[in-house]
């Protein structure tokens, strides 16, 4: 992060765990400067002035599992239920960068997630889906790159050209370092191919999200809400300043920058942090970086409830819990939303655990009214004050990142992975000692609640796509491969932009495993940092 | 025994990258009073259980969150089998549908924990795994030893770490030469003791690693992490690492270190390499036990703070340059040159970018 301050929060005090709220808790508010109206700067009450009354949220469940036949299948299956983008989950291998047949994917093809080695496998994903017509998400990171390059080729055959793809790439890989540990390069050649998505989504694809930079995989590790506000919006400034240091306009890449938060149990602080990120965004990208364009500013987000809440005893009661976490998730005004299903910790979910999650948002939306104003909770002392605390919190984080020089320096030091781990660690105890309580888990136990059904994933799946898989290499162009790789470890060691070379790679029949064996062979492998 | 540490291993196996669970556990066991070792993320059934005779683990456990268990459980279990280990008790831990438990316990695990299972009653459930453990005798492991039986030196180590040989035996002699690899936490010991060690198994010589842990431990457990920076590939035969904790005093060797690396020697091992922090006492007694003394260091901006410090720089025999893709290596040398002086010779590596690495091998090889 450069060193420019972000400005401090309001001068109110910040009030903690008091019995109520009132007028002197948020004494130092000025409207105008710190809340203005629903869609005006700095965007705490929405970045809408009308919000759901005039659109309400992308529905996107994340669905993938088994082969690309079977999620397409899924995919088709949620469109006809009225959900209204795609989200596509990929296996264990294909979001490690390895293909179906590598020895370390062994029992894991097609298990969580779908499978996706080649471009064959992508075209089958997203047979019959017109992509044109629909928004689609791909949660993957290391290999984000070769994964839209796979989508952008399919889009080509089916007569789609870039410039009219709708959707977003996660492709945050700072978060991989900190939370999810799907890192494969060193930190540093890893934001360097982020910025190469970034540079040619901006020339190329104004429609797609290069980048959603998440919290919630930061606070499902086990990060306290205020980390997650904090190292996330930490890392979408390094991404700004990475695109910038490239020569980008800020007003033409920041546009497609988009938000993913986590929202967990304690309503009212979800809420508030939420709040606190559009004002924070708002303000960076406005006085910081200098963003000229008014959409700029805004802080757009996807939402996802908060699967860790989510108990294996008594199933049911996560239906009730997921509710809540979506409603907090309304209340603060995303623009997306995923709803967990009650076999969270059993397995992916079946098809009706999935229908009950996405009706659970479709009974928000449609019933409640909660959509009928923008920002309902706004000048609440409570909601106001709090989210006052979390910016304050917010900042203090910036400034320990700051001081270790940055988020990359930060990852180096271990910096998140520790802090993130002694908040796991706190949790974890506050359960067992029971000061913390879950129901079913800890409080009104029950031995033999009502079991669930569970999905399972043939090893079948796993026999079926290896096959094809070697088939593939069997039969593709071998010189035309060859030359595309070739190509591609040239751009890598030059310093280019690689995002036209792994296009070129992926029509000719390069696997996600052999694109990525090219880069680490330029770029190196990390090995996770001084904090395991 | 139990006022010995029980031993434990923590792994997580294949691509799964859900660690939260596993961290928890780590620190939890180590809270009470176990010697934990967590060998990091992306390992293989074949690497576990060779770790866990190695180390002479009390009790596996595996977490697994990726739906991948009834595929690596029997891979594990035969790996158990195949290395002469079956009274090491394997764990299961993480998303496991309740109806498959019944073919995990039939397929030899001890236990299976799902989410929501609270850690003191897991802690409750690996001491009786541990007190349960049917271990070698020491006359069988002695046995096992001279008949060149890893998994006996792996329990043969313990018995003498524990002061538990007493004249009863000594190792035959042996001639290994035993590098004492030093430096302070975090310079790279340990990722490059991982990288020396393959290179030099390369060539063909049998390489065995002691790492000596400098955590102080609080609450009597430790958490041994060099391990983990060690892992590479498949270790096989040739490459065997058994992680030691420093016992009571912060930096030294534990006790029997000296003991250990005598068993080793005698096993037939060719190359030794013995990690410590080297800091404090330990400066005087790794010179006791070790041939050459080899001081691992890092670039550092500013001054030559790290020279300065050490009656260390006075034993050491040769001088590694770790971490040089980082900025300020070649200041690092400068100072270094003139301090020492040219009769030491200086190396320098970088481990992660794979630098260095054959130069470093060669300078112990020669
Ligand atoms: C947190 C979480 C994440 C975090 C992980 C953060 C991290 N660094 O750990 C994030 C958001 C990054 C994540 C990502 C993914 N996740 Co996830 N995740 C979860 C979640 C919600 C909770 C897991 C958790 O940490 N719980 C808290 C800890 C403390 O509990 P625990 O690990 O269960 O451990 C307890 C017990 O299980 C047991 N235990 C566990 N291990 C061991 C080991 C031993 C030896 C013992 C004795 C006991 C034991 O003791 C612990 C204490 O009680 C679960 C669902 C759930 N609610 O369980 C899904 C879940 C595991 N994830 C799932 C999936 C699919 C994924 C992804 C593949 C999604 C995708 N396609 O992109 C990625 C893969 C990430 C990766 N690199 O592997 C699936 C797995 C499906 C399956 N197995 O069939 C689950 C079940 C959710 C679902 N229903 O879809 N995930
Ligand atoms: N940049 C860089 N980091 C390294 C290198 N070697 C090791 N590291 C990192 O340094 C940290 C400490 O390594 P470790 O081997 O545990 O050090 P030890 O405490 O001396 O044993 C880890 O995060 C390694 O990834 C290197 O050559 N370059
Ligand atoms: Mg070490």
């Amino acid at each position: 992060m450069a060193t420019k301050p972000i400005s401090d929060p309001q001068a109110a005090p910040v009030a903690n765990d008091k019995p109520f709220y009132g007028p002197q808790d948020v004494a130092g508010i000025d409207y105008a400067r710190d809340l203005a109206n629903p869609g005006e700067f700095p965007f705490t009450r929405g970045i809408h002035p009308e919000m759901y009354r005039q659109r309400t949220w992308t529905m996107r469940q994340f669905a993938g599992f088994g082969s690309a036949e079977d999620t397409n299948e899924r995919f088709k299956y949620l469109l006809g239920q009225g959900q209204t983008g795609l989200s596509t989950a990929f296996d264990l291998p294909t979001l490690m960068g390895r293909d179906s047949d590598d020895p370390l994917s062994l029992g894991e093809v097609g298990k969580c997630g779908v499978a996706v080695s080649s471009l064959d496998d992508m075209r089958r994903l997203f047979d019959g889906i017109a992509l044109d017509q629909v928004s689609t998400s791909m949660t993957i990171n290391a290999p984000a790159a070769i994964l839209l390059a796979f989508y952008i080729a399919v889009a080509e055959e089916k007569g789609v050209s870039p410039d009219k793809l709708r959707g977003t790439l996660q492709n945050d890989i700072l978060k991989e370092f900190h939370a999810q540990n799907e890192y494969v390069f060193p930190p540093r050649p890893s934001v360097k191919l982020v910025t190469d998505t970034i540079e040619y989504g901006t020339h190329h694809m104004p429609q797609w999200n290069t980048v959603s930079i998440s919290g919630y995989h930061i606070r499902e590790a086990g990060a306290s809400a205020a980390q997650e506000l904090a190292f996330t919006l930490a890392d979408g400034m390094s991404y700004v300043e990475h695109a910038l240091e490239r020569g980008l306009d800020v007003d033409e890449f920041s546009k497609r920058l988009s938000f993913f938060f986590d929202v967990h149990n304690d309503f009212f602080e979800e809420i508030a942090k939420i709040r606190a990120a559009r004002r924070i965004w708002a303000k960076v990208m406005r006085d910081k970086y200098g963003a000229k364009l008014e959409r700029n500013w805004w802080m757009r987000c996807h939402a996802q409830t908060a699967g860790v809440t989510l108990t294996e005893q008594q199933p049911t009661n996560n239906v009730v819990r997921v509710a809540y976490q979506a409603l907090a998730a309304v209340l603060a005004g995303v623009q997306s939303l995923h709803t967990n299903s009650m076999d969270e910790t059993l397995a992916l979910p079946t098809e009706s655990a999935v229908k009950l999650a996405l009706r659970t948002q479709q009974i928000i939306a449609c019933e409640t009214s909660v959509t009928s104003v923008a920002d309902p909770l706004g000048g609440s002392w409570f909601i106001e004050n709090k989210t006052n605390e979390m910016e304050a919190e917010a900042n203090a984080i910036f400034r320990e990142i700051d001081d270790l020089g940055g988020v990359i320096g930060a990852i180096e030091h271990g910096y998140f992975r520790r802090s993130i781990a002694d908040s796991a660690i706190k949790q974890s105890l506050a359960f067992d000692s029971g000061e913390a309580e879950v129901v079913g888990v800890n409080k009104y136990v029950e031995k033999d609640y009502e079991r669930i059904d569970v999905l399972k994933i043939g090893a079948d799946v796993e026999k079926q796509q290896v096959a094809r898989l070697q088939q593939l290499k069997r039969d593709r162009d071998a010189k035309r491969h060859q030359q595309s790789l070739e190509a591609l470890r040239k751009a890598a060691a030059d310093d280019a932009n690689v995002m036209p070379f792994l296009i070129d790679a992926a029509k000719a029949d390069a696997t996600v495993g052999e694109m990525m064996e090219v880069m680490a062979s330029v770029f190196g492998r990390y090995d996770g940092g001084p904090e395991w | 025994m139990t006022d010995h540490p029980i031993r434990i291993l923590l792994a997580k196996i294949g691509l799964d990258g859900h660690d939260r669970g596993v961290k928890v556990l780590a620190r939890s066991f180590r809270d009470a009073g176990f010697d934990v070792i967590y060998t990091g993320l992306w390992q293989t059934a074949q690497s576990t259980m060779l770790a866990a005779m190695q180390e002479d683990i009390d009790v596996v456990g595996v977490s697994l969150l990726s739906a991948a268990h009834l595929t690596v459980m029997p891979e594990v279990l035969r790996h158990r089998k195949e290395l002469g280990i079956e009274n090491v008790p394997v764990v299961l831990g993480g998303i496991v549908p309740e109806d498959e438990h019944h073919l995990l316990y039939e397929m030899g695990c001890a236990a299976v924990f799902n989410p929501g299972a609270s850690v003191e009653g897991i802690v409750e459930k690996f001491k009786t795994l541990a007190a349960d453990r049917k271990r070698l005798s020491l006359s069988e492991a002695i046995a096992g030893y001279e008949s060149k039986n890893n998994a006996a030196l792996g329990q043969l180590i313990t018995y003498i770490q524990r002061d538990q040989v007493d004249g009863k035996w000594t190792p035959p002699a042996g001639s290994a030469k035993v590098f004492g690899i030093t430096g302070a936490p975090g310079v790279g010991k340990s990722s490059l003791i991982g990288k020396l060690g393959k290179a030099m198994c390369e060539k063909g010589f049998k390489v065995a690693v002691v790492a000596v842990d400098p955590s102080s431990p609080v609450h009597g457990g430790a958490l041994l992490g060099d391990r983990l920076r060690m892992m590479w590939g498949e270790p096989g035969d040739n490459f065997f690492i058994r992680s030691l904790s420093s016992g009571k005093e912060y930096g030294g060797l534990g006790p029997h270190c000296a003991d250990v690396i005598r068993a080793l020697n005698g096993y037939g091992f060719d190359y030794i390499l013995v990690e410590s922090v080297g800091a404090g006492q330990s400066d005087v007694a790794i010179r006791d036990v070790v041939d050459k003394t080899l001081l691992v260091l890092m670039p550092e901006s500013g001054d030559s703070v790290q020279f300065s410090k050490a009656g260390i720089m006075e034993i050491a025999d040769m001088f590694i340059i770790n971490k040089c893709d980082l900025p300020g290596a070649d200041a690092t040398e400068g100072q270094l040159k003139s301090a020492v002086g040219a009769d030491r010779p200086i190396c320098r590596v970088s481990t992660v970018r794979n630098e260095g690495i054959e130069a470093a091998a060669d300078l112990i090889l020669a």
